[in-house]
């Protein structure tokens, strides 16, 4: 391939946006020549089981691929993997990495998070791991193959879903998060409390209100010193402490960025034909009234989907409301809309075998909601809770905590 | 199975699934989800293709079902898999009403 490339739009990141917006973009326009630039050596793929049944070994890299090359192909679109794009010039619509020069007429930057880290004393980085790629994730698998003790630092929604896939492998593990609750701020202590009584049950240790004191390199592994006056030994270490937007290359760029990449409701970043969407994006939502930026599976398929319409000038407003599940064994948790900003909650139901639901409450409206049951039992009602938001539907106290009343007769209303 | 083997089970009354609501009916160790939508009702297969969850759960708009655990989005009146999560289709199966009892060929 030529050293000079041009493409009438380009897609930076080759994620589940790219595989979304460039399949919308070719269901609206024919001709413009369109590329992804990846730095991976994969085509865009799924990264929910990359945590789970991926690690289980019950599905394959070719399983979860959005699309395979043949459609592609069909559609006319180039995927650039292996590169890594190291300068952007927005002046000149220029991308440039080691080997290659690339220009753009429009471009859609979609290059996701990368995972926070965090330096441990005494600890080789070879033995540390992070997931966010199908390489980390095989990375992580390989090593699980020979490790057996597991420590999980970070008791997020990657950290419980790693520990929850060890533990069915037979691991020990130990989780260790730094706050008094599971699942960071905005998980009701309840639910959280269930998914952590869920853990010590199957086995998997969780340390709240701790941290690492020290660690001292034994044989084969590490021993490591807790403030919860625990010792943990372990072969393994897996950090998963949270994302941050990937926007380092724009740092000294024009492009306008806090907390990700600034755009409107339409995709739009503060540079003329040049496009954001999915987990780098701190959108504007016209709903919500301010910018938000999310991390989610939901948000980066339909994100981009707006993004292909708005580049190729169908003006698409996107005002989807937040949705995003996590599953560990056979409990299944989703969160919708806004779970930060309410005045008081309605729970529903009285456990995960019924299906508990915590809607929040603003003006008598449902805001947000988080709930957690066996399979998808509170699926359909963090549904409906999303739609009763979304049109701003008065509620009533004892209707909504009755898990009998059925909440889309409130929809019909 | 061929066709000669198919019979028509009554799977409950009309009055028992409201409009754009669903029922399940359990048969044999096979779970089936019989919807009444505005144009009439339907079976298909009571369980999504993606991760073995009941579709009993799941919410109906217009003629699709929702999936509740992962919104994984199919046709009710072909089973078609309208995208990701989902890929593969739901099998789906005829109906009648006589009377005003629902039956499915199965």
């Amino acid at each position: 391939m030529e050293n000079n490339i041009n493409y009438n739009i380009i897609i930076l990141g080759g994620g589940q946006v790219a595989a979304h917006a460039a399949t919308t973009i070719r269901q609206e326009d024919e001709s413009s020549s369109l590329a992804i630039i990846t730095n991976e050596n994969y085509l865009p793929y799924e990264r929910p089981p990359l945590s789970k049944s991926f690690l289980l070994n019950k599905v394959k890299e070719s399983d979860f691929l959005f699309y395979n090359e043949d459609h592609y192909k069909k559609l006319n679109i180039d995927i650039l993997k292996n590169e890594e794009v190291i300068n952007i010039d927005f002046e000149k619509k220029l991308l440039e990495s080691k080997n290659k020069k690339i220009t753009y007429t429009k471009l859609l930057i979609a290059t996701g998070c990368k995972n926070r880290t965090l330096d441990l004393e005494n600890v080789n980085s070879d033995d540390v791991y992070y997931l966010r790629d199908i390489n980390e994730s095989i990375q992580i698998k390989n090593k699980l193959d020979l490790a057996k003790n597991i420590l999980i630092i970070g008791g997020g929604f990657i950290g419980l879903e790693i520990a929850s896939s060890a533990n069915q492998l037979g691991k020990n593990v130990d989780v260790i998060e730094l706050a008094d609750s599971l699942m960071g701020r905005i998980v009701p202590k309840e639910i959280a409390t269930i998914v952590k009584n869920k853990h010590q049950k199957n086995g998997v240790n969780v340390h709240l209100n701790t941290e690492i004191i020290s660690i001292t390199k034994i044989d084969d592994g590490y021993e490591i010193n807790l403030s919860d006056n625990s010792v943990v030994k372990c072969d393994m270490i897996i950090v998963g402490i949270g994302a941050m937007p990937s926007v380092d290359i724009f740092k000294d760029s024009p492009l306008k960025i806090d907390n990700g990449i600034l755009t409107d409701q339409n995709n739009k970043t503060s540079i003329e034909n040049v496009f954001a969407a999915g987990d780098v994006a701190n959108f504007f939502h016209p709903l919500y009234e301010e910018n938000i930026r999310l991390e989610s599976w939901k948000h980066a398929q339909n994100h981009g989907v707006a993004a292909g319409k708005n580049i190729t000038g169908i003006k698409t407003e996107y005002k989807e409301i937040p949705w995003m599940w996590s599953d560990q064994y056979d409990l299944n948790l989703q969160l919708t809309g806004r779970c930060d900003q309410y005045d008081s909650f309605i729970k529903r139901g009285k456990d995960e075998n019924e299906g508990i639901i915590y809607f929040f409450i603003k003006n008598n409206k449902i805001v947000g909601a988080c709930g957690l049951g066996i399979g998808g039992k509170i699926g359909k009602d963090i549904r409906l809770a999303g739609m009763l938001s979304e049109r701003k539907v008065e509620i009533e106290e004892d209707f909504l905590s009755d898990p009998s009343s059925k909440l889309n007769k409130l929809l019909k209303k | 199975m061929n066709s000669e083997n198919k019979q028509w089970i009554e799977v409950g009354t009309t009055d028992q699934i409201d409009m754009e609501d669903l029922i399940r009916f359990d048969h044999e160790g096979k779970t089936y989800a019989i919807y009444h939508i505005e144009d009439g009702f339907y079976a298909t297969d009571g369980i999504c293709t993606h991760e073995a969850v009941h579709l009993e759960e799941g919410i109906v708009m217009d003629d699709e079902i929702e999936c509740p655990m992962h919104q994984g989005i199919f046709n009710i009146k072909t089973g078609k898999a309208m995208g990701p999560p989902v890929c593969i289709d739901l099998k789906t199966y005829q109906v009648k009403v006589e009377e005003n009892k629902i039956y499915i060929e199965i």
